[in-house]
């Protein structure tokens, strides 16, 4: 509203706000887009600086360290990728302005995502407790897993707090059936830890 | 049943259910236009592989390392 009383000079009618959304509506997209590269670039160059160190060593994971468990970590991941299904149900929910269920999958994508966040505190505490295995003492395997797994775990838990708040807004009103752009980037934002998550899943516990 | 049976269970079902959801979601979403919604489509597509190798993976498919193997 700020904006829009900057731009006309005079408190803005309801047209002129709709029209100012359409008209910036794509920027604000284009914008959130180009921050999601730039946190896959960021990813990706822990990615290829692990794989570098992983393939110029003496063999993985190195000696004295076991194969992470990877059926646990499946579970986890099933996890994950449920709560991006969920959160493309509860837009698509109140694209067609179905609030109760929009609610209900919202709150099951928060809570599947703090399981994940769960389980990945499981798993960190079992690697330190009874493997041993620790950000500093443990070589280019501990580093770079915890780096890596750290670095998206802290990823999901701002998606959990930014999918609360964005649940707060639509409770409060802040969104409607036709302006809910921060539904949509909180979805894009969601499906991006989804996917990074794969390419993790894969490099570290599959091959 | 112990305790790794149950997550490997988990995880085939698990993955088997959040593939099917996610091919259905691309499925209806296929013909919608928009910049954002064509991101969601690649989210989606990804998001439908990530489940197939976690249910792989559950099924010892993938990462079936032998005991104590480098």
């Amino acid at each position: 509203m700020a904006v829009a009383n900057l731009l006309y000079g005079h408190e803005p009618q309801v047209e002129e706000v709709d029209q100012l959304y359409k008209e910036t509506r794509d920027l604000r997209l284009q914008g959130f887009l180009l921050f999601l590269i730039s946190d896959c670039v960021l990813f990706s160059s822990f990615i290829f600086a692990y794989l570098y160190m992983r393939n110029s060593g003496q063999g993985w994971p190195p000696p004295g360290i076991h194969r992470l468990d990877v059926a646990f970590a499946a579970v986890n991941s099933v996890i994950l990728f449920g709560s991006g299904a969920t959160m493309h149900y509860a837009l698509e929910n109140w694209k067609h302005g179905n609030f109760n269920r929009y609610a209900l999958f919202m709150i099951a994508t928060i809570i599947l995502g703090a399981a994940f966040l769960g389980g990945q505190a499981y798993e960190y505490t079992n690697l330190i407790v009874n493997e041993h295995v620790t950000w500093g003492g443990s070589g280019i395997f501990g580093a770079s897993f915890f780096t890596l797994t750290g670095m998206h775990g802290f990823h999901v838990s701002v998606g959990v707090i930014y999918l609360f708040i964005l649940l707060l807004q639509s409770i409060h009103g802040v969104y409607d059936k036709h302006k809910y752009f921060g539904l949509t980037a909180g979805t894009l934002y969601w499906h991006f830890v989804d996917v990074i998550w794969v390419a993790l899943f894969s490099l570290f516990y599959l091959i | 049943m112990s305790v790794v049976m149950i997550e490997h269970i988990v995880a085939i079902l698990g993955g088997i259910i959040v593939a099917w959801v996610s091919a259905i979601a691309l499925k209806n979403d296929w013909n919608t236009p928009g910049m954002d919604n064509q991101v969601f489509k690649i989210m989606l597509g990804l998001l439908f592989i990530g489940a197939v190798i976690a249910a792989l993976a559950g099924a010892g498919v993938l990462g079936n390392f032998p005991q104590g193997a480098a």
